[in-house]
């Protein structure tokens, strides 16, 4: 628990016609080799965004080699059901798959939990588009916005208040920006369907596409690189 | 008429009663397995016994050593079993229809086998089983019938001629002999379809189905089949039922020979490609319904979703 | 010999399974349902070695139950299908497989559309708009390629049927004699008469 509210923000955006995740990103600088997200991959740096199913992205909030355990998990648990019964897995089932695990550690003894918290945004044919928290315990719970994280409890303030029922993805990204707006440096992730296939099409932007967002979105990243240079 | 029939129409009587000679003289080194039923044939010879079996002991071991059988799959020879064939009677005439494939085993031997035997103008047989059975005794069949005529200056019924396949095939029972066939004809009694088999089963009716893919082409006939269908439906439903078997049955189909018996003799209609059938359908005919019969085909665009309105429109 | 047939339509799938119970040449029963309703909106169809099929269908109808009670929601047609197929294909290489074939249809509530599945006992699966099992499938099915219709209203699907089962008490030797009818369609699983 007190790894994860030190652990980089981690937000999640439930709209009508998709979902949109974003993550502060921790690990940067200019030295780091981002080859891995700028081109190849599906997108993203691997710190905090992860693609776990077709249908689901993950963020996670907490330790890093502990999260990765889990998405590696994860993802077997979303193969697992590909294989019995040949569709996607329900967000939810995932979610509860990965909680039983992690109640499991809290319930053996001599055993550490995870030090995760996750957010899975998703889509399945049951409920559409859905958005889900899971704590280090094994609870989870579904959300419209929801936030964890460092100054997770202003974020959520902000949600709150900003928050509307029936907002469109479009919204739903500049709310997300608006409310990471002190965190430049970031993951981002939007899962929404397909128009002409109907079937559920994640994207997780790569850093060029993230400047491109926000100067779209009138939120510059100018004074940040001026900053980093500096330092 | 038929050239092959002719051929042996005309210079099979003297071989025939040459032989027939020489053996109501030497009766006694035939067996009495060897000799055929006379069934009111005894006037042409003492019997019909110009078909001799192979000069070994045990004939019926020795075909089935050499050919295809249930109990031993490595045979050196496979005789032809798959087949599609039928005939059904009507207020037209009788229309017979057959697919074209030639099996032996697994291996498609031929696709543009003639299984329809014209025995002469007014008399079809089909062949199903044994290609060579069929084809050797339906054409002596038709060397018969051709001295039924100069004989008895009249046309023999399909009855009679169906007859005398069948007591000829029994006579044989048990050694070997492969056929399912089906005589159609127009005699004095108007048509007619006799079913002859090599068990020596013969029975009159209005429709028989036989071979591999028969249990196909029934569904698709006895659906269709209505004693008033017109020429042109009746000839579309035999097209359309071989297709269907073609289409279900592996040992059967590449294409469809299509034959329409009425009161001057039988025509020969078409042959079709099953797979052109399955595409495009007959094409330009009598009965045509205008597009391919393959179920896709048939039902390209059609859909069994049924959203509530406001769910389709989204 | 068992025979059972099913066909989709607009907006439902019609399976119809005969009702002999029969062990050598005896009909031990002639009223028995062949049909379960695994779900609110499914149904399966279940013919094969004697034992072997109420046994592996109540394994079934269980384990879906128990999805269902899980999740609160039950398994859409086609996971239901792969899920089924899947047992059976473990089945298969265990000490004792279950000699089991079936017909399964259902009504995806969430894509609207009526789903049908061939499955035999080696764990074979295929989606299809018509389907048949036993010897009554080499007359059915030609007739099905002609009349089956994707848009046919119920009652015109259970005329389709009906020609089938005229067909098979018309030419097979050993033809059943009463079939149960039964429909899913967006309502839910209903028997119906024919």
């Amino acid at each position: 628990m007190e790894a994860i509210s030190h652990a980089g923000t981690v937000l999640g955006v439930l709209a009508k016609d998709g979902v949109v995740l974003a993550a502060e990103k921790k690990v940067t600088g200019k030295l780091l080799d981002l080859s891995a997200s700028t081109q190849g991959g599906y997108g993203g740096s691997g710190e905090k965004i992860f693609l776990l199913n077709t249908n689901v992205i993950g963020g996670v909030a907490g330790l890093t080699a502990d999260a990765n355990s889990l998405v590696n998990f994860c993802r077997s648990a979303a193969q697992r059901h590909l294989l019995t019964y040949n569709e996607d897995i329900p967000v939810e089932l995932l979610a509860q798959r990965l909680c039983d695990l992690k109640q499991g550690y809290t319930q053996y003894g001599g055993l550490r939990p995870f030090g995760v918290s996750i957010l899975y945004a998703g889509y399945d044919p049951h409920y559409e588009f859905q958005l889900y928290h899971s704590d280090p315990s094994g609870n989870y719970s579904g959300w419209k916005a929801t936030c964890i994280g460092a100054n997770s409890g202003t974020a959520q303030s902000l949600l709150k208040q900003e928050y509307k029922d029936d907002i469109l993805v479009k919204d739903a990204i500049g709310l997300v920006l608006r409310t990471m707006s002190k965190t430049m440096d970031m993951e981002f992730a939007v899962l929404t369907l397909d128009p002409t296939t109907k079937t559920p099409k994640a994207k997780i932007y790569r850093p060029h596409e993230i400047d491109a967002l926000l100067l779209s979105e009138g939120l510059t990243k100018k004074d940040e690189d001026t900053e980093m240079k500096s330092s | 008429m038929n050239s092959l029939a002719q051929r042996f129409s005309n210079n099979g009587p003297l071989a025939q009663i040459g032989k027939a000679t020489s053996l109501v003289s030497e009766d006694d080194d035939f067996s009495d397995a060897a000799w055929g039923s006379e069934a009111g044939f005894g006037s042409v010879a003492k019997g019909v016994p110009t078909f001799t079996v192979p000069n070994v002991p045990d004939p019926t071991a020795f075909l089935r050593l050499h050919t295809d059988d249930h109990a031993d799959p490595s045979c050196r020879i496979k005789i032809q079993h798959g087949t599609t064939t039928l005939a059904f009677r009507f207020q037209g005439g009788v229309i017979v229809a057959v697919d074209s494939r030639a099996t032996a085993g697994s291996y498609i031997a031929s696709g543009t086998v003639k299984k329809v035997i014209e025995i002469n103008p007014y008399l079809l047989g089909t062949m199903a089983g044994g290609a060579a059975d069929c084809q050797y005794w339906e054409t002596y069949l038709g060397m018969h019938c051709r001295l039924h005529e100069l004989r008895n200056k009249e046309r023999i019924s399909v009855s009679a001629a169906s007859k005398f396949l069948s007591n000829l095939v029994y006579s044989y029972k048990g050694m070997g002999l492969s056929m399912g066939t089906m005589i159609c004809g127009w005699d004095k009694t108007g048509p007619a379809i006799f079913y002859v088999d090599s068990d020596g089963t013969r029975l009159k009716g209005d429709l028989f189905s036989v071979g591999s893919g028969s249990t196909f082409a029934y569904g698709v006939l006895d659906q269709g089949y209505r004693w008033d269908l017109t020429d042109a439906e009746a000839q579309e439903l035999g097209r359309r039922s071989i297709y269907a078997a073609g289409h279900r049955d592996a040992f059967s189909g590449n294409t469809v020979n299509l034959y329409h018996v009425k009161e001057h003799g039988w025509d020969f209609i078409g042959n079709y490609d099953v797979n052109k059938l399955h595409y495009d359908g007959p094409g330009d005919v009598a009965g045509s319904p205008g597009h391919g019969y393959g179920y896709d085909v048939r039902t390209v665009g059609l859909s069994s979703a049924n959203p509530p309105a406001a769910a389709a429109s989204a | 010999m068992e025979t059972s047939f099913a066909l989709t339509g607009k907006g439902y799938v019609i399976i119809a399974a005969d009702t002999t119970a029969a062990r050598s040449i005896v009909k031990m029963k002639v009223d028995e349902d062949k049909i379960k309703a695994l779900g609110p909106h499914l149904l399966m169809a279940y013919s094969g070695e004697p034992g072997d099929t109420v046994q592996f269908a109540e394994y079934v109808e269980r384990n879906i139950r128990l999805y269902q009670i899980r999740n609160t929601y039950s398994l859409r047609p086609s996971a239901a299908a792969s899920w089924v197929r899947r047992s059976l294909a473990e089945s298969l290489r265990s000490r004792h497989p279950y000699s089991v074939n079936l017909l399964l249809g259902g009504y995806d509530t969430a894509s609207y559309d009526p789903h049908l599945y061939w499955i035999d006992y080696l764990g074979t699966i295929s989606e299809v708009p018509f389907a048949a099992h036993g010897y009554g499938s080499y007359f059915a099915l030609s007739l099905l390629d002609r009349y089956h219709n994707p848009e046919a209203t119920l009652e015109e699907g259970l005329e389709t049927l009906k020609r089938c089962i005229d067909e098979v008490t018309k030419r097979l030797v050993v033809s059943p004699g009463k079939y149960k009818v039964k429909v899913v369609d967006k309502d839910g699983v209903r028997e119906v008469e024919i």
